[in-house]
């Protein structure tokens, strides 16, 4: 058995089960639109984002063996992007829902606020905020201030997820205006690199663009795309990203993608099926998508004050920058 | 004899989802969503809006329906306004 199918029978065998101690992504094959289950070492859950089919989500949440949700977000209003997460919802009664505070004007948007409030979901209005999915630190990218409220792709919320040194960027559908935004409030090292990043808007021409991935730096970038009249992803979108040297997944060609992060931050990403992702291009990086990928160096706090004074503190066992020396009561999670 | 009976006027609603290029998205009252032409709805329709449909004598015609638009942004914008009171302080661990 050629390596790629070897790897695809054990994603469609391992698909119901959460491998234990480690963070578990799945960028869902939902069709055209996005949803990314995120499913922490602890067992921890979040879904960004949950396509256009409530049937859909329900099928492959009983196909991940989904058993709880801690938070769900949508990014923005869109109906490609909210529709699956009214059973996620009401199935599992997540504690919060993260959004952009930007109502829709759709029965799809209405419906989901209304499943939110009949599972007593607290919203939770996207800004400058950190959430802990157990050991995952989840930066909230909140839209930044000056946006038209009329246009929700602008609007979208964003989140870094990082686990040791692994790094993982998703942008919703948001568009140069913001990303130009963003670019102004986050140092570069903040946005990149990353180890994995989500194709803005399915790869639309109005998404992805050449300053803001120099900064994201992506090695692996996936599209949740599927049949669409909208051209999605575009030729120019493909081409910025081998540009950037990156190896591009696609749902609508390899069905959902799976990435599998161990303590520390080293990777492995699987394909349901399709065809084989050549690894990325980039002779001044260290190849990509490789579970024995070395471990960059990563930031190592001396002291608690140190860590404070950068905004790091309380830090966790697997979070960037844990130092085991200051965890003085052992628990995991120092500086606290 | 009996008088014609009248061709029924058919009415309905959209909500444009989103637009795409050429596509707005729009939102069916049965909930399903469909890709229409942009060049087949209102000049300077926008996300968001309400669509008033109109067929009559085999004629489409379709309108922006401010007040119904407004309407809804007020009743959805109200409702997720009350989802998201009272945001917890600091980091929130799960």
């Amino acid at each position: 058995m050629r390596p790629l199918l070897a790897l695809a029978a054990l994603s469609f065998g391992l698909a119901s089960a959460q491998t234990p101690g480690v963070l578990t992504i799945r960028f869902l094959d939902v069709g055209q639109g996005d949803a990314v289950l995120v499913t922490s070492p602890e067992g921890k859950s979040l879904l960004y984002d949950g396509g256009r089919s409530e049937t859909r989500m329900q099928v492959l949440l009983k196909k991940y063996g989904v058993q709880s949700l801690d938070l769900i977000v949508a990014s923005h209003g869109d109906a490609d992007h909210i529709t699956g997460l009214i059973p996620a919802v009401t199935l599992f009664k997540p504690k919060f829902f993260l959004n952009n505070g930007i109502a829709a004007t759709t029965q799809t948007w209405s419906r989901l606020t209304q499943a939110a409030q009949q599972a007593g979901t607290q919203g939770l209005l996207a800004r400058n905020q950190v959430i802990n999915l157990g050991s995952v630190k989840v930066t909230v990218l909140p839209p930044p201030p000056g946006m038209p409220r009329d246009e929700q792709n602008v609007n979208s919320v964003g989140l870094l997820v990082q686990y040791g040194t692994f790094r993982l960027l998703m942008t919703g559908d948001s568009e140069t205006p913001e990303t130009q935004a963003w670019l102004k409030t986050y140092p570069a090292s903040f946005l990149g690199p990353v180890d994995v990043y989500k194709s803005i808007h399915h790869g639309a021409a109005n998404g992805d663009h050449l300053a803001w991935l120099q900064a994201v730096r992506p090695r692996n970038v996936v599209i949740g795309v599927g049949e669409n009249n909208y051209g999605h992803p575009t030729a120019q979108a493909l081409d910025l990203y081998k540009r950037m040297g990156a190896a591009i997944y696609r749902t609508d060609l390899n069905g959902t993608v799976t990435v599998t992060v161990q303590p520390g931050g080293k990777y492995a990403i699987a394909v349901e099926r399709g065809p084989a992702v050549p690894k990325a291009a980039t002779p001044a990086t260290p190849p990509v998508s490789s579970p024995t990928r070395p471990t960059p160096a990563t930031p190592l706090y001396r002291s608690c004050a140190e860590a404070r004074a950068a905004g790091a503190a309380p830090l966790r066992r697997g979070q960037p920058g844990y130092n085991p020396a200051l965890d003085r009561d052992g628990d995991g999670t120092a500086c606290e | 004899m009996p008088p014609e009976t009248p061709e029924p006027v058919l009415t309905g609603l959209l909500t444009v989802d989103a637009i795409e290029g050429g596509l707005a998205r729009v939102e069916l009252e049965d909930g399903s969503v469909e890709d229409w032409p942009l060049a087949s709805l209102p000049r300077g329709v926008q996300e968001g809006d309400v669509l008033r449909l109109h067929v009559e004598a085999g004629d489409l015609t379709v309108e922006i329906d401010h007040a119904a638009t407004r309407e809804r942004r007020h009743t959805a914008q109200a409702q997720l306004d009350a989802l998201n009171v009272v945001p917890p302080a600091g980091e929130i661990d799960l």
